[in-house]
Order: structure tokens, then sequence, then C-alpha cells
């Protein structure tokens, strides 16, 4: 019994430890989300030329490699 | 033909050459022109802009696509590894489900046949046993 406590308490000690750094990282996630598709959305024809620039130089070296 | 002075390999000279140049200069500034006001259409009727604002990671997603196969990276092997690996993830995706309900479903009829069945069978070969016990 007093094991499974102890493992329980840890166990919570653990979640209580990480679960602001989770929530952080989320936060974050969500704000780069966030700026990023605002980004997109403010300069759409640089970033539709950029991604075919960018998808272009992959299949350049896609094919010299094959 | 038009008039004016001509070589003997029927290059134009003097004035009237460089009127047809001139010409020529026209033409290529007008299709050029032209060009560019149908490539505007185009653009506009696509709504590039909307489409954008509605799902940007899709159009950029599609961009890189489009890019790479113009790029020449369709009919490699690094191709060949993405489809390879889209398709078994896909496969295993659609079929997983079919498969365990399908094996669910044959484990529960036979776990049903075997414990209706179980109980007859384990009585006759005890007493078949016990027969046989009792003959040796």
């Amino acid at each position: 019994m007093e094991m499974t406590e102890r493992l329980e308490d840890t166990a919570r000690e653990l979640g209580e430890r990480v679960r602001p750094q989770i929530e952080n990282a989320k936060r974050r996630l969500s704000s780069m989300n966030e700026s990023m598709t605002d980004y997109i959305k403010e300069n759409p024809g640089k970033c539709l030329v950029g991604a075919l620039a960018v998808g272009y130089l992959i299949g350049k070296l896609a094919s010299r490699r094959g | 033909m038009e008039s004016g002075e001509t070589t003997r390999n029927g290059r134009s000279t003097g004035e009237n050459g460089s009127a047809t140049l001139g010409k020529r200069v026209d033409q290529v500034s007008h299709t050029a022109e032209q060009a560019w006001s149908k490539t505007r259409d185009a653009i506009s009727s696509v709504d590039v802009k909307g489409r954008v604002r509605r799902n940007p990671y899709g159009s950029m997603a599609a961009a890189v696509g489009i890019g790479y196969v113009l790029g020449g990276g369709i009919f490699t092997p690094l191709t060949a590894r993405i489809v390879g690996l889209g398709l078994r993830f896909g496969m295993r995706l659609a079929l997983l489900p079919l498969l365990k309900q399908e094996l669910f479903e044959l484990a529960e009829g036979f776990g049903g046949e075997e414990v209706s069945e179980s109980s007859k069978p384990r009585r006759v070969s005890k007493t078949t046993t016990t027969d046989e016990n009792k003959g040796r």
C-alpha cells in the first residue's frame, strides 16, 4: 500500500512539474502558428513563390541524387 | 512580301529594315501585353489570394508540390519512398479497423463454439478415458 501511495505521489509531483511546461509549449506553438498564418495571409505572393522555389530545389536535388 | 530594297539573301536594308524591326518589336510587345493580361485574368479567376487566406498551409503545400514536379523530382527514388510510406500508412489506417473487427468477430464465433461444444466432448472424452482405463 505504501509503495503504491508513494508511486502515486511521485506521479502527481511529476505531472505538476511537467504540466506548466507543456502548457507553455502549447501556447508558444499556437502563437507561432498564428503568426505564420498571418504572415502567409498578408504576403500570399511571396510565400507562394518561396514555396514553389523550395519545392523546385527539392525536386532538383532529388533528381540529381536519383 | 513588303516593298523595299532587299539583298540576295532576303534581308531588308536601310530604313525599311528599321521599320520592319520596329513593327516586330511592336508585335512582340503587343503579344507580351496580351499574355500578361491573360495570365492576370487567369490568376484573378483562380482567386489565389482567397485560397491562400482560406487555407494557408494547404496552398503552401500545393506550391511546394508543384515546384517539386517542375524541378523534375517526380520519377525519383525519393518520390517512390514518399509514395510507398504514404500507401503503407494509408493502408494501415484503412485496413486496421476492418481487420480488428473481423478478428473480433472470428474470435467471438470461435470462442462461442468452443464454449458450447467444449462441455460435451470433454465429458465424452472423460467417459472414454474412464472406459479405456476400465478395459485395461
